[in-house]
């Protein structure tokens, strides 16, 4: 008998849900996960990606996180789901959850699996999404950006070297009745990860999506907030929350306040299936360092709907690092910029965007319209160059480099160059740029031959 | 009027999505976040001044549970793209800072 098996078939009326991390791959804290285990979960639940680092991970395939650090990792939920016997839950594998990162990270796990002489069975979860499928929604009028505004053709779609849609637990729910051990999904809504089993176990949903949507990011719920595992526990109609790190406390206040991050609204959440409202939620402290939450609301939805995320590629990249601290340089260096840019059109031939950032002047903030005064003692410069080749984003960016190096301009007192450089070469070619050309919500209520689930023994 | 980060104790931004930009207002005490909560210099027109964009892209939301006010706006550029300033927009809180409530 699977764990999952086993755990559905006991049905309990309390459960125990422990989240061993919301970044899997940039190091799990073991003396919390450690603490976690002691407490017998029901299940193991672990985020393992996100939108957050940008479109590069998604365009590329490749994952954020360093893979020996990623093995490790996955090698302690691995071996702790598997000492308990309890089912291992894991959603956007490998950062993106494409079908490049489910792949890299099903390898690492079959090699840690041969490496610990364990033997278990693995569903898988691919979210994959057909272009043809994203430009029917778009044709339909159906496709809308989230949050802002984000054009797209059928090209853009086409463009895009990977699209996953976020899984609810429709595909978990389908995952289970393969008799798994550990379930490996690509992307998958955070909640997806930790609502599915409680869900298919026939607790409150609304306690439930409430529960998920706090435990995803472990301890980050906690005053001070960490990335130490987080233990809930799930009973009719409401769930305790407490981390396994004993500093971390869930009090009240940075529970609820824990609805405010990364989100837009923090009082409703719409997920695949329905919307979460914790307007009304009620957050009890049981002692100094653990919360109990109850009475959000949760609406089904009358259509299912999911989001899409693709990125494609917009060109190769060169990125120029130099400085200056010349009070005449960094007074002009706008103008400069622009003056040196007209003459590398003039030199360098192609197709190439130049987007610089002073750092010092307004390098970061793109909003507002405040100038530093007095002017900063020293300017950073990192010019961005995106080009049809690499050859051409380097090309524009060594000219670009040696005519701001030399550039006169009146009133210039430093005639020996306008910038420092760090280290030689200060140009450096960063390889293909993408960008995010999907980010949408679309109906998927004939979702049947989306997220497809397959089961091996490993 | 004191400043906004005064009475706060945490005033940040992070990415909700790529598309979109958040402001997290926390206060330690109700009287801080009524004072905020009520004051002009973060209503949705005031706020348009201070992000220098249009009044129709700015959400503001009051969460009493928490003591805490949310700001939300488009971002300028899609979180990653090229020119983008801020790939997480963890960083775009400065324009509070010289808020007066």
């Amino acid at each position: 008998m699977s764990a999952i098996q086993k755990l559905l078939a006991r049905q309990p009326t309390v459960m125990r849900i422990l989240s061993a991390s919301g970044q899997l791959g940039y190091g799990i804290p073991e003396q919390a996960l450690r603490a976690g285990l002691a407490r017998r979960p029901d299940f193991i639940g672990c985020d393992m990606g996100s939108v957050d680092p940008g479109p590069a991970y998604l365009g590329s395939g490749i994952m954020a996180t360093s893979p020996s650090v990623t093995r490790n990792d996955l090698a302690l939920v691995l071996k702790a789901a598997r000492s308990l016997d309890v089912p291992l839950v894991l959603g956007t594998a490998g950062t993106s959850g494409a079908a490049p990162h489910l792949e890299a990270t099903l390898d690492m796990i079959r090699s840690i699996a041969r490496e610990e002489r364990l033997h278990f069975r693995m569903a898988s979860i691919r979210a994959d999404i057909p272009a043809a499928r994203v430009s029917k929604a778009l044709e339909a009028n159906e496709l809308t950006a989230l949050g802002g505004s984000l054009a797209v053709t059928h090209a853009d779609i086409e463009s895009c070297t990977n699209i996953v849609g976020q899984m609810g637990c429709e595909p978990f729910r389908r995952a289970f009745t393969l008799d798994p051990d550990i379930i490996i999904a690509g992307r998958a809504c955070d909640t997806a990860i930790f609502a599915a089993i409680p869900q298919a176990l026939g607790f409150n949903m609304a306690a439930v999506m409430h529960m998920a949507k706090i435990v995803e990011c472990t301890s980050i719920c906690c005053d001070p907030g960490g990335r130490d595992a987080m233990l809930a526990t799930l009973n009719a109609d409401g769930f305790e929350l407490e981390s396994m790190n004993p500093e971390r406390r869930a009090t009240p206040l940075s529970v609820a306040a824990h609805s405010l991050y990364e989100q837009a609204d923090p009082l409703t959440f719409s997920e695949p299936d329905g919307t979460l409202d914790v307007r009304f939620a009620k957050y009890t402290a049981l002692d100094e360092r653990r919360t109990r939450v109850s009475g959000a609301t949760w609406t089904g939805a009358a259509r299912c709907t999911i989001k899409v995320e693709g990125s494609a590629p917009v060109g190769q990249r060169a990125v120029l690092i130099a400085a200056t601290v010349d009070p005449k340089v960094i007074g002009s260096i706008r103008t400069l910029l622009g003056d040196v840019e007209k003459i590398t059109r003039g030199l360098v031939e192609g197709n190439f965007k130049i987007f610089p950032r002073l750092y010092g002047l307004d390098g970061v903030v793109a909003f507002g319209r405040s100038e530093p005064v007095p002017q900063p003692r020293e300017v950073g410069i990192v010019v961005e160059v995106i080009a049809d080749s690499t050859a051409l984003a380097m090309a524009v960016a060594k000219t670009l480099k040696q005519f701001l190096l030399h550039q006169g301009f009146p009133g210039r007192l430093s005639t020996g160059g306008n910038i420092a450089f760090p280290f030689t070469p200060p140009e450096l070619a960063a390889g293909t740029a993408y960008r995010f050309a999907l980010y949408h919500v679309m109906p998927a209520d004939d979702s049947t031959d989306l997220f497809p689930v397959s089961i091996e023994n490993v | 009027m004191p400043f906004l980060v005064e009475i706060a104790s945490i005033v940040r931004s992070k990415n909700a999505g790529p598309l979109t930009v958040s402001f997290d207002l926390m206060f330690p005490t109700e009287a801080a976040y009524l004072q905020a909560a009520q004051s002009a210099a973060l209503t949705v027109s005031a706020l348009a001044l201070v992000f220098d964009r249009p009044a129709k892209e700015i959400n503001v939301t009051l969460y009493a549970a928490a003591l805490a006010i949310k700001i939300t706006m488009p971002r300028a550029v899609v979180s990653g793209s090229p020119g983008d300033r801020d790939v997480y927009g963890a960083q775009q809180h400065l324009p509070l800072l010289a808020v007066q409530v």
